[in-house]
């Protein structure tokens, strides 16, 4: 079987499985059997299938020339526009910033300025520009708790591609991007809001050699992840701890991994009336499981962001972590980390029971494998909507979303093409920037995602109200988890009064 | 004050000892720029005994410091763009600036503070103090709807401006005790003699106080340097001084440490050039005072 | 001088001139500002319509209620007279400690100044590290000083959390203090002092009786001028703890900042500053009368 051959026919069995219609051994086997390790699949390690050196790749990784034909024929008229973005620092902005932004730069004539910031300094931009409603950024990098509340601040792309036929990139399809990341990420009430730009989402990390070695396997249910975890704790600490975890007190981090907990014990964070619910039975159950993991987490865990949550498996403190994918390719990198190689991948442990989408409120949707994915849009007070639009365009289809899949560090695809394109599957290896794990983040996607509620109130709710109380609690400061629960209740139920 | 030789050496010690302490810091954030992230997070803390590496320096200035070929694309392949050389060029420019600026108007305002007699001239003086007391973001709000009116966002004009005027209050305080110092007798036998104020001022009392200058104009310029909220509010991708670049580090996958302390550790250097430039002034501060007796 | 002289000298030089380039400035930096935060104050953004809405007086009768609000007022101010008193004290000390030709004495003096010249945001950052729990320098040397039990994470501990953060403030500004207090010291008269070791004064006893004295003036400035900035800290909370753990380091300027930009209240946002505003210039006033500071 000729290589290309074997890469497309990979790519529709990885479809297949994802998509439920084959089980993980058939899968597997027929893997196996096309001459590939199950390394390129992010199952197992050591294997190079493709020996793909890194300078070798990267001449291959230059836009399709199609679109910049396209770009550069439809980008004329505004040669000389000058597009601002602010976006948080994150693969795909860095890699567009960084390596791309200067094809479709010379293809059309448009400058391109993107202001990297941290995530908080995005909001305070955008808050500053919807507010005085200036224009000052082109394109909103919006991250899924703002959905909401930049909702009308904004072009729904759908409208955008049907309304503007002249500007439309050929074979741009909407379709393509990932069902659940839209209703995830894009969705408010029925518009779209911009559409999926990354897809951070939480899967299972784990340390293999270390799990070998105390014989362990990959936890499936959340009672396993806690008892492998108190295994590894109690085995090798303080050395080593079993997981850990993003609890900075005040910071939306800590609200993410909560939210994981509570999903996976069946609560959730409103009821269908509206009700603050994560302090009801399940609610309680879950913060006390929690507790009971920090427990086997190291010490330092309430003062970290993902920063300290990532450097503590990195240097090889922690052998596991459920928290963001994005990370993984940072792990396999030698130069930076002690545990390049070392770490595996898998689908997060299964939730003891989930609530649907119809007993939650807000398009809340249940599921342990919490995303923290963004959106792009076009903003409704730009002085240059089209050429916005038309950068949008280029920065989501599905042949740069594949280079800077594979330029930007292994970073998520949002379009489901994306992770069937040779070039991606190429850098399914041990390194950095590997894209070994994309399977399993596909599969999390389709088959454990949960996703936070969309109402306006909801950055002040994710970003302040909830992670204050959580870090009262787990500084001690009140008596049980009912009574922080019922607090931050209390506490939620006046914010959404006004 | 004559001492035992004991008590010299003492002191001696001491002073070390106690500069060390507050060295250490800058020590150790300087080492961090040369180290991998792998050294950064070890424990014990390593303090000297890793493998030093310039590549935090070469990503975040774009050269190659003869360690291999790099260049700013080919030496970062996570796709971050860190090259922040021009982001220093900003930070001089505007500290500079703004720094003339608020020394200019502010050297007027103290000297006649301090020699002219009027009415409300205590409250006058604790008016410019008081404009010092809003909170950064309450300024920083109105301040981006004026600049926006007046196409101020994101220039070089702009942020002078804003950092001047943060600085005068500081400016206008330290330089009247400077004046104070100088004996206004001075002045008077010279309007006796005829001269004008502006005379006066020009050629007998600035040439006087020129160390109390110094040392303002250095704080004006550690102050427009180290500011963080106007910066971040007032630009947007032209300018960007180093305080608001280093948040830049801070990714969704991790914070660069390495890169951070490199930009941060090179930053020092040209603001402390500023200090050992007037340090003779800086030290002798105010030993115009002496003329008083 | 005779009468008629002084006279012609006070009538023919009118202050005017000479203050008119910073009255001009300073309008725009304060006078505009706080008309626009007071209107503000009676307004409220209103998320779902994206305009501000009149609200009266609602925002400062929310004020009463608010107990994160006396939460942060409360940090505020320990954070205030804790980091103030420090500085004022080990920054006397120092400067005192470095008042003297001594080998490398000058050297001594330029190098304690670096530590101003790093912005707080990234100084926040350097403590961060240095404090963090499982790889920090700081909390590596405590631990092994047996002053700090291992695995206790200075930053989220409660009842250490300011402290640490305080850390950073005071060492970043403690030279700042050093800085105005030697040239200060340089300035005093040497004959006070002749006459005092005369009489046999002890070192203690001229500090006491002389530099003291001699030197408040120079401390009142320094009180000001920092008191003002430690009132409004922001970089180092907002970097280092996020205002927690909890609610344990929330500051005003922070909780300002976080109703404005991340809750969106924009309204509040700007009451809560003009109470820190009113809080400050109150303080300053009761200063400058207690400590009878003439300008």
């Amino acid at each position: 079987m000729k290589d290309s051959l074997r890469k497309s026919y990979l790519a529709s069995i990885t479809d297949r499985f994802v998509r439920g219609q084959m089980s993980r051994r058939d899968f597997l086997g027929a893997a196996t059997k096309l001459g590939l390790g199950a390394g390129a699949l992010g199952m197992g390690f050591g294997n190079r299938p493709f020996m793909l050196s890194k300078a070798q790749a990267a001449e291959d990784l230059v836009p399709n020339p199609e679109i910049i034909a396209w770009l550069k024929d439809v980008g004329k008229p505004f040669a000389g526009t000058t597009l601002k973005l602010a976006t948080e620092s994150t693969p795909p902005s860095n890699a567009i910033n960084g390596q791309l932004k200067k094809y479709f730069e010379e293809a059309t004539g448009i400058k391109v300025e993107i202001e990297v910031l941290p995530l908080e300094q995005v909001l305070q931009k955008l808050t500053l520009d919807v507010a005085s409603s200036l224009g000052t950024y082109d394109l909103y990098y919006i991250d899924q708790s703002w959905a909401a509340s930049f909702s009308q601040d904004v072009f729904d792309p759908r409208e955008q591609y049907s309304a503007k036929a002249d500007l439309a990139m050929p074979n741009y399809n909407l379709d393509d991007f990932l069902p659940a990341l839209v209703d995830g990420i894009a969705k408010y009430e029925d518009r779209w809001v911009g559409v999926p730009y990354d897809i951070p989402i939480f899967i299972m990390i784990y340390r293999k050699d270390i799990y070998e070695k105390l014989n362990l396997k990959a936890p499936e249910t959340l009672e396993e992840l806690y008892s492998n975890s108190k295994i590894i704790t109690d085995e090798m600490g303080p050395n080593v701890y079993g997981t850990t975890g993003q609890m900075k007190s005040g910071h939306y981090s800590l609200e993410c991994d909560w939210t994981a907990w509570l999903w996976g014990h069946g609560g959730s964070i409103f009821g269908p009336d509206g009700k603050f619910t994560g302090n009801d039975e399940r609610g309680i159950e879950a913060l006390e499981y929690w507790t009971k993991l920090k427990a086997t987490m190291p010490p330092g865990v309430d003062g970290w962001t993902w920063d300290g949550q990532g450097q503590s498996v990195a240097q090889g403190v922690a052998a596991s972590m459920l928290s963001w994918g994005e990370f993984f390719p940072y792990f396999d990198d030698p130069t930076q980390t002690k545990v390049s190689g070392l770490c595996e991948v898998a689908v997060p442990p299964r939730a003891s029971s989930l609530r649907t989408v119809k007993e939650t409120g807000y398009g809340e949707i249940p599921g342990v494998g919490h995303q923290g994915g963004s959106s792009l849009a076009v903003s409704r007070y730009s002085k240059s909507p089209d050429a916005a639009w038309l950068f949008m365009q280029w920065a989501t289809c599905a042949d740069t979303q594949a280079l800077i899949t594979t330029l930007g560090g292994g970073t998520g695809p949002t379009r489901a093409s994306v992770y069937d394109d040779p070039r991606v599957l190429a850098n399914a290896r041990v390194g950095a920037g590997t894209t070994r794990h994309l399977p399993i983040v596909r599969e999390t996607i389709a088959k454990h995602m949960g996703s936070e509620p969309d109402l306006p109130e909801w950055a002040q709710l994710s970003s302040d109200t909830i992670p204050v109380g959580l870090g009262k609690y787990f500084a001690g400061s009140y008596g049980s988890p009912k009574e922080a629960l019922d607090d931050i209740a209390a506490q939620v139920d006046a914010v959404m009064k006004g | 004050m004559p001492q035992s030789k004991s008590a010299r050496t003492f002191r001696t010690l001491a002073g070390w000892l106690v500069v060390a302490i507050f060295f250490f810091p800058i020590f150790f954030w300087t080492s961090v720029a040369f180290r991998n992230a792998r050294d950064i997070f070890d424990w014990p803390p390593k303090l000297v005994n890793f493998t030093p590496t310039v590549k935090n320096f070469e990503q975040v200035f774009g050269i190659s410091l003869g360690f291999g070929f790099g260049t700013q694309e080919t030496v970062n392949p996570g796709g971050g763009n860190f090259y922040m050389a021009p982001r220093l060029v900003d930070s001089i420019v505007v500290a500079t600036f703004s720094t003339l600026l608020a020394i200019a108007v502010a050297t007027l305002a103290a000297y006649c503070l301090s020699r002219m007699q009027f009415r409300g001239r205590h409250q006058f003086v604790n008016w410019v103090l008081s404009t010092r007391m809003m909170p950064p973001v309450a300024v920083a709000i109105p301040m981006f709807f004026i600049f926006k009116q007046l196409n101020l966002l994101d220039t070089y004009l702009g942020l002078v401006l804003v950092h001047g005027l943060m600085n005068l209050p500081l400016a206008v305080l330290l330089l009247k005790s400077f004046f104070d110092d100088i004996p206004s007798e001075i002045d008077e036998s010279a309007l006796l003699d005829g001269a004008s104020r502006w005379t006066i001022f020009r050629r007998i009392v600035l040439p006087m106080a020129k160390g109390g200058i110094a040392a303002s104009a250095v704080l004006c310029f550690i102050f427009s340097w180290t500011e963080f909220l106007f910066v971040l509010t007032l630009t947007q991708t032209s300018i960007k001084t180093v305080p608001v670049v280093s948040s830049t580090f801070v990714t969704s996958i991790g914070t660069a440490w390495g890169n951070m302390a490199a930009l941060g550790a090179a930053a020092i250097v040209p603001a402390f050039i500023v200090i050992l430039l007037v340090q003779r002034h800086l030290v002798r501060g105010l030993t115009m005072g002496s003329l008083k007796q | 001088m005779s009468t008629i002289q002084v006279r012609r000298f006070a009538i023919s030089d009118s202050p005017w001139p000479w203050l008119f380039p910073l009255v001009a400035l300073l309008m725009v930096f304060t006078i505009y500002p706080l008309i626009y935060n007071i209107w503000l104050s009676f307004h409220e953004f209103l998320p779902r319509k994206r305009t501000l809405a009149f609200v009266g007086f609602s925002n400062w009768i929310q004020l009463w209620n608010d107990t994160r609000f006396w939460g942060a007022l409360g940090v505020t101010f320990i954070y205030f007279i804790i980091a103030l008193t420090c500085e004022i004290v080990l920054g006397m000390a120092i400067a005192l400690l470095l008042d003297a030709e001594l080998p490398g004495f000058g050297v001594l003096r330029a190098v304690l100044s670096m530590t101003l010249v790093i912005p707080p945001a990234i100084a926040g950052m350097m403590f961060l590290l240095m404090e963090d729990p499982q790889f920090g320098v700081i909390t590596y040397f405590l631990n092994e000083l047996g002053l700090l039990a291992k695995g206790t994470p200075i930053l989220s501990t409660s009842s250490l959390a300011l402290a640490g953060v305080m850390v950073a403030e005071i060492w970043q500004w403690t030279p700042f203090m050093v800085l105005i207090f030697l040239a200060g010291l340089r300035a005093l008269p040497a004959e006070p002092y002749e006459a005092a070791m005369i009489d046999g004064a002890s070192a203690v006893q001229m500090f006491r009786r002389l530099t003291l004295p001699m030197m408040s003036r120079v401390i009142a400035v320094a009180v000001l001028l920092r008191g003002i900035d430690l009132f409004r800290v922001f970089d180092y909370v907002f970097v280092m703890t996020s205002g927690g753990p909890g609610t344990a380091t929330y500051t005003l300027s922070l909780y300002a900042w976080q109703q404005t930009f991340s809750n969106l209240k924009w309204g509040y946002g700007a009451t809560l500053s003009l109470v820190s505003l009113a809080i400050i210039m109150v303080l300053a006033n009761l200063f400058i009368k207690l400590f009878k500071v003439r300008w």
